[in-house]
């Protein structure tokens, strides 16, 4: 099964969101959250996201949801740093945070490809609320 | 001629996010398309966000619709998580 990535500025909106994810996509998938800086201030962690990355691999994939702005760039420096220890099938999303996730858990569930859950995080780009 | 099988359940509950969590998951196990049909109102059942757009409620209908490989099963197993859904579900 794909695993999930949440990078967020804030802790409580990463793991907040992994857990509404969890809930609706039915708690099967692994949702990983790199939330927050290494002392626990709003930002980011580089750290934080590579070790979330390996807890979220299981073998067919990962992908990564950042939240905005400098969450982005986070994870950019890291893959374009390539370290040996992460999962060859990664992908980033560009996507809404929270719809983008909820999407992305369901379709993970539901057994999709790394490509199937990444189209299914991007498509929430679309998705209207009213 | 494709596969393609249809059925119509009445809700006994609202469609809100875990059930409709459930619908996707369930949906996106099957090869074939799979659309929901709530008053005219189409959605994909593959994609929760498409199915809690629908907003359907206890006491409406949604009709099935699935074309393609394994399309009974499908309409089955969604019919089964359709009719699980209660009233205290949310």
């Amino acid at each position: 099964m794909v695993g999930i990535v949440l990078v967020s500025h804030s802790a409580l909106l990463a793991e907040g969101t992994a857990e509404l994810a969890g809930q609706i996509g039915g708690g099967t998938v692994t949702i990983a959250t790199a939330g927050g800086t290494d002392d626990g201030r709003i930002g980011t962690s580089i750290d934080k996201v590579a070790a979330a990355i390996r807890r979220a691999d299981a073998g067919s994939g990962v992908l990564i949801l950042p939240d905005m702005g400098s969450s982005v760039l986070t994870v950019r420096t890291l893959l374009a740093d390539d370290p040996d220890d992460l999962p060859a099938q990664l992908e980033v999303a560009d996507a809404p945070f929270v719809e983008g996730t909820v999407a992305a858990v369901v379709t993970a569930a539901a057994g999709g490809s790394l490509k199937d859950v990444l189209n299914a995080a991007q498509e929430a780009r679309h998705a209207r609320k009213l | 001629m494709p596969e393609s099988c249809e059925a119509t359940v009445t809700l006994t509950g609202d469609l809100h996010a875990r059930p409709a969590g459930a619908l996707s998951v369930a949906a996106g196990r099957y090869p074939c398309a799979v659309q929901l049909s709530v008053n005219g109102t189409l959605a994909d059942a593959k994609s929760v966000l498409a199915v809690m757009q629908l907003g359907a409620s206890n006491g409406q209908q949604v009709t099935v619709r699935a074309v393609g490989p394994d399309a009974q099963d499908a309409v089955a197993a969604l019919v089964a998580v359709l009719s699980a859904v209660t009233s205290a579900a949310d």
